[in-house]
């Protein structure tokens, strides 16, 4: 039983101590030229989509509700951003190829129909970035149009 | 003690089930989106199942004939071929090595052999295919096999871009990216389908010969 406590209480002193450590935070202020959205003149619908489902790891600004901002919460998120940002930034769009903007374009749909984005460990905590049936519809039917004007 | 203990436990169970936060930012500029939405409304324009007219991408892409019997592009062309070989056996690790051995071949690709005008668009296309590789590298096959649909795209302009002086195929899967049709090349006649592997070896047929 000491030693159980004993753990307990060295847990307790990690938890809090990691809190110290400073992360780096994915914010910025404005919205650069080079944004998906600035480029593409996107509907209401579809830009509410992308920022609530896609922009906290695809884009230059996170939203952090606090409990992102807790850790090991803010680590975990920390490493999806880098990793989601290298694979698509929004933030940076218009600085893709023609040829890049196809490939993502396609992926972006892909990714969608199979529900593999976003992905489940985020939905998970940010119920709001579920994406239901019909928004599924909404995006992926306008980005296929987006998709014709790019050819 | 005890009390501390259960206070610091509550607060943790509460981080992680507490979330609703909805308060996200709003997007700007609603009337301009909608009007812009109303002016580029296209014929075809449905809401409800989507159609596939833009699927031209890979059915419409045909090399355009480059007689170049340019050897530079054949390190390239047959680790893309282990790829393709790779995925008509089903097998993920030979997809995922013919992946490696294109990242090497593009690595190990000699720009000042080819003409200066096709610089900026071979490095369009090295690009591309870099990223397509990486993924092949590490993926399950089903993503293996939409990577590798893009590839094709890729690979397809290179050989227009720069030439060949292998025989190669052009072939056609008119199931395949959805049943839009999707391209490959193959050093083979014989059609042996990347797309489906063994489900279905022997759909497609060969579109154009090259040399």
């Amino acid at each position: 039983m000491k030693i159980f406590k004993i753990i307990l209480l060295i847990l307790m002193v990690v938890f809090v101590g990691i809190q110290f450590i400073p992360t780096k935070r994915n914010q910025s202020t404005d919205v650069p030229i080079t944004d998906f959205t600035v480029v593409n003149t996107v509907p209401q619908n579809v830009s509410n989509i992308l920022k609530t489902s896609c922009y906290d790891c695809h884009s230059n600004n996170t939203y952090y509700p606090w409990y992102n901002k807790l850790q090991p919460v803010a680590w975990f998120l920390e490493s999806h951003i880098s990793e989601g940002k290298a694979e698509l930034n929004f933030s940076e769009w218009d600085t893709y190829s023609d040829r890049r903007k196809r490939s993502k374009l396609k992926s972006i749909i892909s990714q969608i129909e199979d529900d593999k984005m976003p992905l489940t460990s985020y939905t998970l905590i940010h119920k709001d970035a579920v994406i239901s049936k019909e928004q599924k519809t909404e995006i992926i039917d306008w980005i296929t149009k987006i998709q014709a004007k790019n050819e | 003690m005890k009390k501390v203990i259960g206070i610091l436990a509550i607060a943790l169970i509460s981080t992680t089930i507490s979330c609703k936060d909805n308060a996200k930012q709003e997007g700007e500029s609603q009337e301009t989106m909608e009007n812009t939405m109303h002016n580029e409304a296209m014929p075809n324009e449905s809401h409800e199942g989507h159609d596939h007219s833009s699927g031209t991408e890979s059915t419409q892409r045909e090399i355009t004939q480059n007689d170049t019997k340019n050897a530079e592009t054949t390190a390239i062309l047959n680790a893309y071929f282990e790829i393709k070989n790779g995925l008509v056996a089903d097998s993920k690790e030979n997809t995922a090595k013919g992946g490696t051995a294109l990242l090497a071949a593009i690595s190990k690709f000699d720009m000042s052999k080819i003409p200066e005008n096709a610089h900026e668009e071979y490095m369009e296309i090295q690009e591309s295919a870099k990223e397509h590789s990486e993924h092949i590298v590490k993926s399950p096959i089903d993503h293996q096999r939409e990577h590798f649909e893009a590839l094709s795209t890729d690979i397809t302009d290179l050989v227009a871009l720069l030439g060949t002086d292998k025989v190669i195929y052009q072939d056609f899967c008119p199931m395949a990216n959805n049943n839009k049709g999707a391209l490959w090349l193959s050093e083979v006649k014989e059609i042996k389908n990347p797309y489906y592997g063994s489900k279905m070896l022997t759909c497609g047929s060969v579109k154009k010969q090259i040399n």
